[in-house]
């Protein structure tokens, strides 16, 4: 009698792990298709466009077909011409933006925690924030002449507005009852900054500095078209289309989509990597 | 003797608190005066909103009264009173055991000396598996027991502790219950304690505090007869019935004039 109820107790058992492990394989190939689809489209549509372009059924004077702009960026990277773009436009997003972002991310930090600071510079910023980062680039270019600090200090202020609106508003998002928390156990002065009000803050200030990438890419091709400089890969794009050369332009194109895209993804893994505490998503 | 008493207890005295919401004034405590004796448990029970919390808030320095007096215990402790929020408040970017141990690392504890502490108090609340887990990885329950901990860790004489066992399941609230009074027994910290468990409140204090509806004011001020130590087998005489009937006749008549009101 105790045989059998435990052997159909076995059986019980057995059929719950198949049926486990059935719905962990269906999750598993869903995956998989998810990947094969989200990498087969891009192909696909390179894939019509070359063709549509060999067959010209597209103008292959705008859209050159994908093999001709890979043929393009090759030669760019063996002569160092794109090199030489690329370089200039990386070290001004990251000293411009770097900079930025920790100064925009300290004084947000400062602004959140003193109400009297917030008061005295709250608004003066929430007026600047809106104006059009691009428009003040003739003015400090009048200041600082052709050199390389009107463009980083461009991009530096785009930066440091969106990192200091974002960690304010992030360390007015901390849980109330959290701050409390701090206060009631004694954490006061730089311990209730260090422990309570900077991790509290911390989401806000990378889904900041996800936004003040994306913006500071624009900001750096925008200041490069201006023809304030003569490298860059906004140059590269606007002297292409000014020689009518449509693969190099494509080729500066893709390379500042690759800078934005490996940026924002260092930026997710470090913020995985960081806050270990958020929430799996 | 007496005068070293007095300065060891906690005394409020006529403490009123008015908030506002947008213009009109909100009476969340009137004139409440409260003794509280060193080594003593009381619990504190009333409807809801009649500023149980508020008065808790006030005693540990989180708000500030509108008038009235209160005097803390003068010993030289850095954290005047460990206090249990009503919805935990245990921080979600600290693990398990560094939520445990944040007051003593905030009184200057070494290192070493507060780990040792904290995983003391992990294994009393029965933690033990989930030191290096984060909140959001525990369940509710487990999340207050975490916020219990490290109220007791700090080994402050003073504990607030508002509706600490109120997110518990039943079985989880008894043994926490049965925790409660060992460990109050063994260490005879003055409590204070919210709760809307009319038999917690007997069970567990010295002396139960009857609060009427908005605005709290005192009601009455029950003295609990049981001799300590204490345990569940109360629950079953007819002295503990009669108190929970008494307990429950005050808040229903509050309760009824509440309605009647809205
Ligand atoms: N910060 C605040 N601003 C305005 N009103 C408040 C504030 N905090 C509390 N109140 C009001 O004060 C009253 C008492 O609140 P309190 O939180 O002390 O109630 P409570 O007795 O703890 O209730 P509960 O048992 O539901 O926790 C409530 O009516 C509430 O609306
Ligand atoms: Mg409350």
């Amino acid at each position: 009698m105790s045989t059998t109820s435990t052997s159909l107790q076995g059986d019980r058992e057995q059929r719950t792990l198949v049926a486990a492990t059935a719905q962990r394989a269906r999750e598993r190939s869903l995956a998989t298709r998810d990947l094969v689809l989200s990498i087969s489209t891009p192909i696909l549509l390179l894939v019509l466009w070359e063709l549509s372009a060999r067959y010209q059924i597209i103008d292959p004077r705008f859209f050159p077909p994908p093999s001709q702009i890979v043929t393009a960026g090759y030669e760019m990277i063996l002569d160092g011409e794109l090199w030489m773009h690329t370089a200039p436009t990386l070290m001004r997003l990251f000293v411009g933006g770097g900079l930025g972002a920790i100064s925009g991310i300290v004084v947000g930090l400062l602004m959140g925690s003193s109400r009297a600071l917030n008061a005295a510079l709250g608004p003066l910023f929430s007026a600047l924030y809106p104006l059009p980062k691009i428009a003040i680039f003739p003015i400090l270019l009048m200041i600082f002449g052709p050199t390389e600090t009107p463009k980083i200090i461009a991009v530096f202020i785009t930066t440091f507005f969106i990192m200091q609106i974002n960690t304010v508003s992030g360390v007015w998002a901390i849980d109330r009852k959290l701050l409390e928390a701090g206060a009631a156990y004694g954490a006061k002065g730089f311990d209730r900054f260090r422990f309570v009000v900077l991790p509290g803050a911390m989401p806000f200030v990378f889904s900041g500095l996800k936004t003040a990438t994306g913006t500071a890419v624009v900001v750096v091709t925008a200041v490069e078209f201006t023809g304030a400089t003569t490298t860059g890969l906004g140059y590269l794009i606007w002297n292409s289309w000014q020689l009518f050369i449509p693969e190099k332009l494509y080729v500066g194109l893709v390379v500042i989509g690759v800078i934005g895209a490996i940026v924002t993804t260092l930026l997710s893994r470090s913020e995985k990597l960081l806050l270990p505490w958020r929430r799996e998503r | 003797m007496n005068a070293r008493k007095s300065s060891s207890a906690v005394v409020a005295e006529d403490v009123s608190k008015v908030f506002f919401s947008g213009q009109d004034p909100v009476w969340a405590l009137e004139d409440f005066s409260l003794t509280l004796e060193p080594g003593s448990f009381t619990c504190i029970v009333g409807p809801s909103g009649c500023g149980k919390s508020t008065f808790l808030r006030i005693l540990g320095g989180l708000e500030e009264r509108t008038v009235g007096t209160v005097t803390m215990p003068d010993d030289g402790q850095q954290i005047p009173a460990a206090f249990v929020f009503q919805e935990h408040g245990v921080f979600p970017w600290m693990t398990v055991l560094d939520n445990i141990g944040f007051g003593l690392r905030m009184s200057g504890l070494k290192k070493a000396e507060r780990t040792e502490i904290a995983r003391d108090w992990l294994s009393r609340v029965r933690l033990d598996d989930f030191a290096d887990a984060y909140p959001h990885q525990l369940s509710g329950g487990m999340r207050q027991r975490v916020a219990i901990a490290r109220a007791f860790a700090t080994g402050s004489p003073l504990l607030l502790m508002d509706e600490p066992l109120g997110a518990l399941d039943a079985q989880t609230r008894m043994l926490m219950q049965e925790e409660l009074i060992a460990l109050w027994e063994q260490e005879r910290k003055t409590v204070l304690m919210v709760t809307h468990d009319i038999d917690e409140a007997i069970i567990l204090s010295d002396r139960v505090i009857v609060m009427s509806g908005r605005p709290g004011t005192l009601r009455e001020d029950i003295t609990v007869p049981f001799e300590r130590p204490r345990t569940f087998d109360i629950e079953r005489t007819p002295e503990f019935s009669e108190l929970r009937s008494r307990i429950w006749n005050l808040l229903r008549e509050d309760a009824l004039t509440a309605e009647e009101n809205a």
